[in-house]
């Protein structure tokens, strides 16, 4: 049950996420700086740490899912976040093991799970030329300034749910 | 069992790339509409944007309210200047209109290329990724929108309707065109004829369009207003895009571009008005020559 009310809130930063871009003051949205808000993702990160055992991967579907929801919803390119959501999910689930499942630990998963996949979404979209950007102008005005922004959200976003996906992980084993 | 572990993941590898390229493949090639399942996400996630955005929305209504009430009494004074000058606007615009639709029967032409129907529409989400310049609009097939509808505010044209879901549509912004749609465009001179160009492009770093495929001989100059011809099939005319800021010779030095400041900003959207144009567009005029 409790994957139901999980999906619904997955939802609920995917809608935000769009209109993020119109309520944040445009000074700071629309300037040369190319901020990406990753929200889903870093919940999924959260889950993939906190609420997947070893031989489950609900973070990963989640990341399919979600990320195919934001390919039909705001880009119209099918294919290119989830498969980058999925892949990466994949690999935080894995790299899990090796770190233990504190604050710091973590926000070193979150860091770089969210520049391996905005990295993936570069390398996609420079392919199917979606953006000409050069990798310097990409690190410097798109990753460095996504990777913060995302930081500050996975801050706020820490306390609020790790207790709550601790628990229902719980009931993950039980069942 | 490690190697029968390391084969399955290898073909979940292949198998998700191949499913990559083929959705990329579909999703990016020039769709007439988008898929049924495509439009029903679209619409559910616009809905639930919907909800969300109409608090958020009064409460910003709410705070300008208020800071403009503080100007009221100066708007008040340098209205009513004008409004004198208006009444005399208003007559003299009323008797061409009507001198106009005279002319225009006795020509036996009845649409120009000029009128449309508006369909007013607000803004409820920007796409959340920076590289793609569009935005969600609460507006679909269900209101009379579609495909390739030139959108515009109150200052002047910002996009094109990219794809129109039942009841939601997404709207490519002016600053996400490319060679692949093109606006026929007219630059609109004194006491001379307008010049022909087309709008080709946007210029990411200064922030403006590139108006090609101008005559070497015509003299444009800075502060020239650019507006649509309406000869592209799409779109009216006289719709108002922007300024010419820079004239230069283009690179093989057979015609000139020139950089064209929009009226609209394209950041700031709230209200938008979606473009039904009048006259028939190219796509569904019936074909009548070469196919008896």
């Amino acid at each position: 049950m409790k994957r139901y009310v999980i999906a619904l809130f997955c939802l609920f930063l995917l809608v935000m996420q769009g209109m993020a871009m119109g309520w944040l003051p445009s000074s700071l949205v629309y300037s040369n700086v190319l901020i990406t808000p990753h929200w889903v993702l870093v919940f999924i990160f959260l889950m993939a740490i906190f609420y997947d055992r070893d031989n489950t991967y609900v973070a990963v579907w989640f990341g399919l899912v979600f990320g195919l929801l934001t390919d039909v919803v705001y880009t119209g390119v099918l294919g290119v976040y989830m498969v980058s959501y999925a892949l990466v999910a994949y690999i935080i689930h894995g790299m899990n093991r090796w770190l233990h499942s504190t604050f710091f630990g973590a926000s070193v998963l979150t860091i770089v799970g969210v520049a391996l996949a905005d990295t993936s979404l570069y390398i996609i979209y420079s392919f199917v030329q979606v953006t000409d950007m050069t990798w310097a102008n990409y690190a410097v005005l798109r990753l460095l300034p996504t990777l913060a922004a995302n930081m500050i959200f996975f801050i706020i976003l820490y306390p609020l749910v790790r207790a709550r996906l601790a628990r229902w992980s719980e009931e993950l084993t039980n069942s | 069992m490690p190697s029968l572990f390391r084969r399955k993941r290898l073909m979940v590898v292949l198998i998700g790339f191949i499913v990559l390229v083929a959705l990329i493949g579909y999703s990016i090639r020039d769709r007439d509409a988008l898929s049924t399942p495509e439009k029903f996400l679209q619409d559910t996630v616009g809905w639930m944007q919907t909800i969300f955005q109409k608090p958020v929305s009064f409460v910003d209504t709410t705070v300008e309210n208020v800071q403009d009430m503080f100007a009221v009494y100066e708007q008040n004074k340098v209205l009513k200047a004008r409004l004198s000058e208006y009444k005399g606007v208003i007559e003299g615009n009323q008797r061409l209109k009507s001198e106009n639709q005279e002319l225009r029967e006795t020509l036996d032409k009845s649409d120009a290329l000029s009128d449309y129907s508006p369909i007013q529409a607000t803004v409820i989400a920007r796409s959340s990724d920076r590289w793609f310049k569009q935005m969600t609009i609460n507006k679909g097939e269900e209101q009379g929108v579609e495909k390739d509808m030139a959108v515009m505010t109150s200052d002047g044209l910002i996009g094109k309707v990219k794809s129109a879901g039942a009841f939601h549509s997404t709207v490519q912004l002016l600053s996400g065109f490319d060679r692949s749609n093109k606006i026929s465009s007219w630059i609109v001179r004194e006491d001379q004829d307008e010049a022909f160009g087309l709008i080709e492009g946007y210029d990411d770093e200064s922030g403006r369009l590139l108006l090609e495929g101008i005559k070497l001989d015509e003299v444009v100059e800075k502060g020239d207003t650019v507006i649509s011809s309406g000869l592209g099939g799409v779109f009216p005319s006289d719709l108002r895009i922007g300024t010419v800021e820079e004239v230069v010779n283009d690179q093989f030095g057979l015609t000139k571009t020139a950089y064209v400041e929009p009226f609209a900003d394209l950041f700031d959207i709230n209200h938008v008005i979606v473009v039904d144009r009048a006259a028939e567009s190219i796509d569904n005029a019936p074909v009548t020559e070469g196919e008896e």
